[in-house]
């Protein structure tokens, strides 16, 4: 019909359009290709200027390695890069770009004008534009500092289609703010600097040490977040996690201010969210989402970035050990969550003033720190009135007997460790093996220490038979009874529960169940796995699934979506844990039941022992919604109320 | 009523009763004394809810019986201030209590007898009876460790301990600790602990003397009272749980030396003008029949002192809150004092050399 359609190659710039249809979605990918290209370079500053929103302007400079002039031509065409050699290279890269695509594509949208000096001399730079169909390079000598300025005009100028796409200016900025935020949290080595229509919006320093970091944290998400987040680094099995969570109580409504960093790269990851999401389970309240900057360092030989031109998504070598990892060091992080540990370690005020405003720093005292020692005093009674540590064994022996016997290195009872810190030594000092047969023996809680007056304080009266109020040494706290004395139930039965072998209940007639193959091959695969869980399954055909023992517990409920629910966890996580949610979730209905409810009187001993519980018990600060438990006011809080000391 | 009585007889029991009343007041009838006079005697009430006091003296003469409460702070002011030996005439008239004396007159206003809180019987379930100056002494030996509004609000108070032929007394404030133990003749079976809270702690040390004349106890099982001859001391328990003092005694040191204690304190006393105001350090140096105090505060003024003590083993540096070093001087009875350490961040044991029957236990600061 068409014979004069003949094969033939695209030029340059159409493919490198085509190209930026999946890489350059708007200024904000811009800004991120260049800042990423810039922190590849070495840069110890970036600055990062817009006009319009990025679609007239956006411009990139930095003060990294520059590029060479005999590189420059190379530069801006297609797969050119100085980042990888080899495909060897590619399997450990280290750093964020190898594609050799973005300025070609981006290039090849908008025009684009590239400054760059590798001397120390600012005049001796070098200017290069590429132009026309082909895309030929255009190179002159233009003064420069040293490194490299990236000039992107007028965006999607010659593609209306995608200029219809682009928002409002405010919107675009904000996805440009957004991936700002991004890459200042993704190195803290870097000083970054953010401009809109000539007005600085962000100006943060580069800083080394954990306080500049968090300061950095306080400009860039609020210092709010610091006050009620949980600072974490543990390292186990060659990874290490550290960063940043926020508590329970500090949800937000929308799923923003979630930062996952793996190797510096920024990533939305479906496994690294749903590790998360189970730790932070009956502990949220319904809808809210977690907040958190997280940083996960891994070998880069085991993780794959290559999975999409923007390289969101990451794969790992052992995703399963990754996912285990992740949630375990969540979920103890958040279990070792007791009423101690909120202000006392927040950082103080004059640490979370804005990067910006803090210049010099206050001069300190000169005199000795001298710090009196506290008694350790003891109750009499020690012994039985504290079953603290009785219980957190119980607890983690329940976990053993959930979980493969590979990852108890990574499940180790360190609810029994004081803090995040402890935990991490234990986790670097125990050896693999050798602890798996160990009984750990009753470790002194550190509740057991009535050296100091208890976070909770001591109960004062019952305000409507409904909230204690008691008096702490800081100020005064408020406890909803009945949410906390659920949890406590919750947790105790929770102990009990999965302290024990799970008891199994033979089905008179087994339940059949249809199944995909897939389903089917993953059934055969994890038997162990099931059957540890108190499942039994049978492959009665190739599609076909039979269903013989399930958990007691369980006996009632609706097996076969329960099944399937997870074999489909299985097979996509590696691992399932709907079973133990599914037990929870009676657990809570029961605990909610047997706690005690409003208008109960209960005398001051009473109070003082559930305030004592709450203190013992992991994840008291919520109940098993997810609501708060209890809340505190600081005497400054109090005195503020009623203009005291004004 | 109407009554006479000398402003002698009426001062001493109506300053003790008065002590106990606060100075401001919700309520208004507690900042009264209830005046009652009977065949018997006068008898004069003052309570603050917790701590209750009533002193007993013999009026001159006796018109009229009947009770009455008036403004304990103001009466107290009146009799102090009126000449010594003079005779005071004191009757309730329209509701009111007017007070002559020779050519003075005042009148007080009153309250209902009736709104005057009463601290109920307790139903005494132990009686015993001490020698007063025994238990004067044992307060006085701790009571300086006691806290103040603390959190812990078993640590505002004493603990009095009541065992077959032995009384103790402990206080601690978290910081440091005081134990005064001594025999008596008693018999408590099982043994009894009690906590009596600060207030009720001052206020009873001061009805004792250093006599022998016995002081009898009741204890309830919220309430203690205490009995001398004319008066009667009421105060409620505190109803908590006291740390277990003997495991914060430390055992063990081997560092033990021996300092004049008038000395000593003079040369810690001194050293102390030049620590930190806020955190009162002090540094101690302890050598061969040597101590050296050091302190200095944020300013980086200097203090050194040397003085000779008795000691003999290695040197050890160790920091104090030099305040808590000077109040365990301040009670020990003895010309010489023993102090016994192992480390820098172990407690510190003082006591009369060879162990009297009172211990004291600080924790050092760290630098």
């Amino acid at each position: 019909m068409t014979p004069s359609r003949r094969i033939h190659i695209l030029n340059p710039r159409l493919a490198n359009q085509i190209a930026a249809g999946e890489v350059v979605e708007r200024p904000a990918s811009v800004v991120k290709e260049l800042a990423e290209n810039a922190i590849d370079a070495g840069s110890q500053r970036i600055e990062v200027e817009l006009e319009n929103g990025g679609a007239r302007l956006i411009r990139v400079r930095d003060n990294g390695s520059g590029i060479a002039e005999d590189d420059l031509p190379l530069a801006l065409s297609r797969h050119a890069t100085s980042k990888i050699e080899s495909l060897k290279d590619l399997e450990g890269v280290a750093s964020l770009g190898f594609r050799g695509e973005a300025l070609a594509s981006i290039s090849s949208v908008s025009r684009l004008e590239l400054v760059s000096n590798t001397d120390a001399d600012p005049q001796q730079g070098w200017r290069v534009v590429a132009e026309g169909r082909e895309m030929e390079p255009r190179v002159s000598p233009a003064p420069h500092p040293q490194g490299t300025s990236v000039c992107v005009r007028d965006l999607f100028f010659n593609t209306p289609a995608r200029r219809k796409f682009l928002r409002t200016e405010k919107t675009e900025f904000g996805h440009v703010e957004e991936t700002f935020r991004r890459l200042a949290l993704s190195r803290y080595d870097i000083g970054w600097t953010l401009r809109h229509n000539q007005k600085t919006l962000h100006q943060l320093r580069s800083v080394e040490d954990a306080a500049g970091r968090e300061r950095r944290i306080a400009s860039l998400l609020g210092a709010k977040f610091l006050d009620h987040a949980l600072h974490l680094d543990i390292e186990a099995s060659g990874l290490r996690l550290w960063g940043w969570v926020g508590l329970p109580t500090h949800s937000r409504a929308q799923a923003d201010h979630q930062y996952f960093f793996v190797n510096g790269r920024v990533v939305r990851d479906r496994l690294v969210a749903h590790a998360i999401r189970q730790a932070y389970r009956d502990v949220l309240f319904h809808g809210r989402h977690p907040v958190f900057v997280l940083y996960l360092e891994v070998d880069p030989s085991v993780v794959d970035v290559n999975v999409h031109p923007t390289k969101h998504e990451v794969r790992f070598r052992d995703g399963r050990l990754v996912h285990d990892f992740l949630f375990s060091s969540l979920h103890r992080a958040l279990g070792e969550v007791r009423p101690n540990a909120t202000a006392a370690d927040s950082p103080t005020p004059e640490a979370q003033q804005s990067e910006a405003t803090e210049d010099e720093t206050a001069p300190r005292l000169t005199g000795p720190a001298w710090q009196q020692q506290p008694m350790a005093l003891r109750s009499s009674e020690t012994s039985d009135r504290y079953p603290g540590a009785e219980r957190v064994r119980q607890f983690m022996a329940g976990y053993r007997a959930l979980h493969p016997e590979h990852e108890e290195s990574l499940l180790t009872p360190q609810a029994a460790a004081p803090g995040t810190e402890a935990a991490e030594v234990a986790v670097r000092e125990r050896p693999p093996q050798g602890y798996l047969g160990e009984t750990t023996p009753a470790q002194p809680l550190p509740e057991d220490d009535a050296t100091q007056a208890p976070p909770l304080g001591y109960a004062v009266a019952q305000l409507h038979g409904v909230y204690i109020l008691s008096q702490t040494a800081r100020g005064l706290v408020v406890v909803d009874m009945h949410a906390a004395h659920e949890r406590i139930v919750y947790e105790r039965m929770k102990t009990q529960v999965h302290g024990g072998a799970l008891d199994a209940q033979p089905l008179l007639v087994p339940v059949s169940m249809a199944a995909s193959r897939a389903e089917v091959e993953t059934a055969e695969a994890e038997r162990d796995a099931f059957v540890r869980l108190g499942v039994e399954l049978d492959v009665a055909g190739p599609e076909t699934l039979l269903v013989r023992q399930v958990p007691a517990l369980l006996a009632d409920a609706d097996v076969e979506p329960l099944i399937r629910d997870m074999l489909g966890d299985l097979e996509r996580y590696g691992r399932s844990d709907r079973l133990e949610a599914r037990i929870n979730t009676l657990l809570s209905t029961m605990a909610c039941h047997g706690s005690v409810r409003a208008n109960r009187r209960l005398t001051i001993a009473e109070m003082n022992a559930l305030l004592r519980d709450m203190e013992r018990t992991e994840r008291s600060g919520q109940c098993n919604h997810g609501r708060p438990t209890w809340t505190e006011m600081s005497m400054r809080e109090l005195d503020k109320l009623f203009l005291r000391g004004q | 009523m109407k009554f006479s009585i000398s402003r002698e007889a009426l001062l001493r029991p109506l300053a003790l009763v008065a002590g106990v009343v606060e100075r401001r007041q919700t309520l208004p009838v507690l900042s009264n004394v209830l005046l009652d006079v009977r065949e018997e005697g006068l008898s004069l009430t003052g309570t603050d809810l917790e701590v209750e006091l009533i002193g007993r003296t013999m009026p001159s003469q006796v018109e009229e019986q009947g009770a009455a409460t008036v403004p304990a702070r103001k009466l107290m002011d009146i009799c102090k201030s009126l000449p010594d030996q003079s005779e005071i005439t004191f009757a309730l008239e329209e509701g009111r209590a007017v007070l002559r004396s020779g050519r003075s007159r005042f009148t007080l206003s009153t309250l209902p007898v009736a709104e005057f809180p009463n601290i109920e019987d307790t139903q005494g379930s132990i009686e015993l009876s001490l020698p007063r100056g025994t238990l004067k002494h044992l307060i006085d030996a701790t009571s300086f460790a006691m806290a103040q509004q603390d959190v812990r609000y078993y640590l505002n108070g004493m603990l009095l301990e009541l065992r077959s032929n032995l009384v103790r007394t402990v206080a601690t404030d978290g910081h440091r600790l005081a134990v005064c133990s001594r025999s008596a003749d008693i018999e408590v079976e099982p043994a009894q602990k009690l906590i009596i809270p600060r207030k009720g702690v001052l206020e009873l040390v001061r009805l004792l003397d250093d006599s022998d004349e016995p002081v009898s106890l009741t204890l309830g099982a919220s309430h203690v009272r205490a009995h001398t001859g004319d008066f009667t001391f009421t105060s409620k328990l505190v109803d908590g749980k006291f740390p277990d003092y003997e495991r914060v005694v430390p055992r063990g040191g081997d560092k033990v030396f021996i300092a004049e204690r008038a000395q000593l304190r003079q040369v810690l006393s001194r050293t102390s003008i030049l620590s930190n105001e806020k955190y009162r350090g002090v540094r101690l140096q302890l050598e061969e029949g040597n101590l050296q105090v050091m302190a200095n505060n944020p300013e980086q003024e200097e203090a050194e002192e040397n003085v000779e003590i008795e000691y003999t083993g290695a040197s050890l540096e160790i920091g104090f809150n030099v305040s808590y070093l000077i109040d365990v001087l301040n009670v020990l009875d003895e010309d010489r004092v023993q102090m016994t350490l192992a480390d820098p961040n172990s407690s510190a044991l003082l006591e009369e050399p060879g162990g009297g029957d009172a211990m004291y236990v600080v924790m050092p600061m760290r630098l």
